[in-house]
């Protein structure tokens, strides 16, 4: 298993430089730049050539990445050139809050879309199913930036139980934790109920009910503890999916962390921190795939034996 | 005797709740949150030197010696008063006694002294170019020795980053300067900032040097302010509505209706300081010729543009300058304004004949355009207003909408474009410098505009003006110059549109050319 654990961290590599790569020329082909923000009016043009060249604005592209690339991996995000902070620390102030709202989000999704999932594939086919998973089909398909509107204006505004904006109190938590929440409890109460009809109908269960074991202990106790495992790979998905999740939804909430980070960075096309910001999204949905699969092969030995290691 | 002490009870608990309440809104009146709408979101720091974007917050930390007034009057506000020689070589200043930082250190002419040194090799370098050195007269006057006059000078220490920050502090904090801490004289003291997201500042109460634009002069009337920031206008405009808000600072205009139609909100406007207008890139055909350029600028009408978009709200634009600067006082028959008349007689006279569709043709080409704007409703719609506008005159203008960020990179690359909407906010003539200089083809002089007697009209309106009435006098023939020759169609100046709820009173009028500390102060708790 740990030999499994290395082959799978060791791959992360040049996945890790494939997404560097793509994250650097991604930002730097989208016309734009931000001269915008740090060039003053009434800057001779002399002052601006000395700007631009001292953030490097100047270089060929691939000597700008190479030069980004070797400072990433000895840890130094750089300098954010319009916020003139370094990215690091942005990233770090900004992190814990989108890892709460994002993890509890995930703990919404995991525990709502689990539940409604066994229950759908419990009363398979009955009024329930169909309603439940009609609804939270419709709710995972609503834009975040819409449903969080919605929230705000349902919740906040008419109702008054919570604030619209902010991170002042835990209140503020509950409907951007929702607006995020509701979009994965559709895929993981689709993926579970799927996966306990498909074990429901192997020859072990049938065995168990002809034992006469109780429905609901079959259920829990037997099906669900195979049907989780392709739960897990998603759960591993949702876990970095959730933080991309977050960035619209941090920003109609006007909370720090982040998506809001990022959104500001992007409008203002600060380089360093976008790729800063991106390259923290890309490896929480690389760390997150790998913990899916670890769980998975961890439950299942076969798969370690597919990977080629035992 | 149980119903009594129930009774007893009971009354005991309601004057309570009472008192609770009371002293909780006395605590609620002392508190109020600002909000920063997109247009000032992201402000990096509070360091007026280093920073190239400030925002309300920062006028209220640090004082600057003089403030301006909407009519472009100045006033004394660390200065009380200052005189220039007749050749413009030299400035002195007096300033005022008694003025502590909130740290506790005196501010005085040696403030001045170490300060003005400051801004060499910032992106801010050239607010004090023109000073050559600056001497300690005595503790509280300080003279400054020019390289050359300077008579924007005033106008450059009325920015807002020309704020003084404290010496000792600033040299100690270094880069942390400004964002973790920040030492000024304003009328309140930095506590907390959190970059994108929110500023909380606590009154000086030990505030006495108000300007004579404010009519408060002692302390600021709430305890503590907090600004937050929050660029989607939809929430701001929620929060204001349910009451986590007391104030939006710059409301978009897509709100007013909303918000006029709302009791709890009032909305308030005065004169802006922006100018929306169509510049028109002289470099490529057809607008190289100039009667092409005049007959395009006067197939906008501006009236029709201002009433159906902006609600008849702000002023329509005939000169590419705000109308309270004293260099848009040109000769009338500079001003651009709408006339259909003219701009088809010019149409016929430089070729361009109606053909089929009605679209003009010349030597078989079709008068066809490409125009851009960047997205945002508000440029998306002009942008097809004035695409009515001018097919009504013959021309068929194609629209492009690009982000900000894209469009001026693509300016900057001196691109094909014909005609765009743009807009800019500023209040000093040198903007006409920015915008049409040749020194600045492509971005920001998007017009590609580049004429020998411009340049030479711009050289003495830039650099051979002695005092501001010199200065005044050039730049207003600088300016008639450029509108004489029709880089740019001038369309509309919006109004400045701040909304606020019950808890708070606004000044009757808000000095300055927007809102900042001078009126700031003045706001009033309700009781």
């Amino acid at each position: 298993m740990l030999q499994f654990a290395i082959k799978r961290l060791l791959l992360l590599v040049p996945v890790f430089l494939a997404v560097s790569l793509v994250i650097f020329l991604i930002i730097h082909l989208v016309p734009g730049d931000p001269l915008d923000h740090i060039i003053q009016v009434g800057s001779s043009p002399e002052q601006q050539a000395q700007m631009i060249a001292r953030y490097g604005l100047d270089q060929p592209l691939i000597a700008q990445y190479l030069r980004w690339l070797g400072k990433v991996v000895t840890g130094d995000l750089g300098d954010a050139i319009v916020l003139r902070q370094p990215v690091a620390k942005l990233i770090a102030e900004n992190l814990p809050h989108s890892l709460a709202l994002g993890g509890l989000a995930f703990l919404f999704s995991t525990i709502i879309g689990i539940t409604v999932g066994v229950l759908a594939a419990s009363f398979r086919d009955s009024l329930f199913d169909r309603a439940v998973m009609g609804l939270i089909l419709l709710g995972s398909t609503l834009p975040s930036f819409w449903l969080g509107l919605l929230m705000i204006l349902m919740f906040a505004v008419q109702f008054e139980w919570f604030p619209v904006s902010g991170a002042r109190s835990w209140e503020a938590l509950v409907l951007p934790v929702l607006t995020i929440g509701i979009g994965g409890t559709a895929l993981i109460a689709r993926v579970t109920r799927a996966a306990m009809i498909e074990t429901a109908n192997r020859d072990f269960v049938r065995v168990l009910y002809a034992k006469g074991l109780p429905f609901w202990r079959i259920q829990l106790r037997h099906v669900l503890q195979h049907a989780l495992m392709p739960v897990a790979t998603i759960l591993g998905l949702r876990i970095g999916w959730i933080l991309g999740g977050a960035v619209t939804v941090e920003f109609v909430f006007a909370r720090p962390g982040l998506g809001s980070l990022l959104i500001t960075a992007l409008g203002q096309r600060d380089y360093p921190l976008v790729q800063g910001c991106l390259l923290m999204l890309a490896i929480a949905v690389m760390l997150g795939t790998l913990l899916g699969d670890l769980v998975q092969a961890a439950m299942d030995p076969r798969l370690r034996e597919v990977m080629g290691t035992r | 005797m149980t119903k009594m002490k129930v009774r007893g009870a009971a009354l005991a608990l309601a004057l309570a709740g009472t008192a609770i309440s009371g002293a909780l809104s006395a605590v609620v009146a002392q508190e109020a949150t600002f909000v920063l709408t997109a247009r000032w979101v992201g402000a990096p720091t509070y360091n007026p030197i280093k920073a190239t974007k400030l925002n309300t917050a920062t006028t209220l930390i640090y004082d600057r010696l003089v403030l301006q007034d909407a009519d472009q009057s100045f006033h004394g506000q660390l200065a009380t008063s200052w005189e220039t020689s007749a050749d413009g070589m030299q400035w002195t200043f007096k300033l005022k006694p008694g003025v502590k930082f909130h740290n506790g250190e005196p501010f005085n002419a040696k403030t001045i002294e170490w300060w003005v040194p400051q801004f060499k090799g910032t992106e801010n370098a050239f607010t004090v170019e023109a000073i050559e050195r600056v001497e300690v007269v005595d503790d509280l006057t300080v003279r400054f020795h020019m390289k050359n006059p300077d008579p924007n000078l005033l106008s450059n220490l009325a920015s807002s980053f020309m704020c003084i920050p404290e010496p000792k502090s600033y040299q100690a904090l270094g880069d942390k300067f400004g964002v973790s801490e920040a030492v000024g004289t304003g009328p309140y003291k930095l506590q907390q900032f959190t970059v994108g997201q929110q500023t909380v500042l606590v009154r000086n109460d030990d505030y006495a040097w108000a300007s004579d634009l404010s009519k408060n002069q002692g302390p600021a009337k709430f305890k503590k302010l907090t600004f937050r920031e929050i660029a989607e206008e939809s929430t701001a405009y929620l929060e204001l509505k349910t009451g986590g808000a007391d104030l939006i600072v710059a409301v978009p205009t897509d709100f007013l209706p909303r918000m006029q139609a709302d009791k709890s909100i009032k909305v308030v406007t005065i004169p802006g300081t922006e100018l929306v207008y169509m510049p028109i890139n002289t470099s490529v055909e057809p607008f190289t010729d100039i009667k092409v350029r005049e007959a395009t600028a006067f197939a906008v009408n501006q009236a029709e543009i201002m009433k159906s978009l902006y609600g008849g709200l702000g002023e329509v634009a005939d000169t590419f300058l705000i109308s309270s600067l004293q260099e848009s006082k040109v000769d009338p028959k500079y001003k651009i304004s709408y006339d259909p008349e003219r701009s088809k007689r010019l149409f016929a006279e430089a070729g361009w004949k109606p053909g089929p569709n009605g679209i003009r043709v010349k030597d078989g080409k079709p008068l066809q355009v490409k125009f851009w704007a960047q997205n945002g409703t508000e440029f998306k719609r002009l942008a097809e207003v004035l695409q009515a506008q001018l097919k009504a005159v013959g021309m068929q203008a194609d629209i492009t909408i690009l982000d900000s960020s894209t469009i001026n990179s693509q300016y900057r690359k001196k691109t094909d474009h014909q005609l765009a909407v743009r807009a800019y906010l500023w209040t000093n003539a040198d903007i006409v410098d920015w915008f049409f200089s040749a020194k600045r083809l492509g971005y920001p002089n998007v017009s590609m505009f580049n004429d020998p007697e411009a340049e030479k009209l711009n050289d003495i309106a830039m650099n051979k003006s002695r005092n501001w009435d010199e200065r005044v006098v050039n730049f207003t023939k600088y300016h008639e110059y450029v509108l004489s020759q029709y880089p740019f169609a001038p369309i509309y100046q919006p109004v400045q549109l701040f909304a606020h709820g019950k808890r708070v009173t606004m000044p009757e009028k808000i000095r300055g050319s927007g809102l900042s500390s001078q009126s700031i102060v003045d706001i009033e708790p309700v009781n």
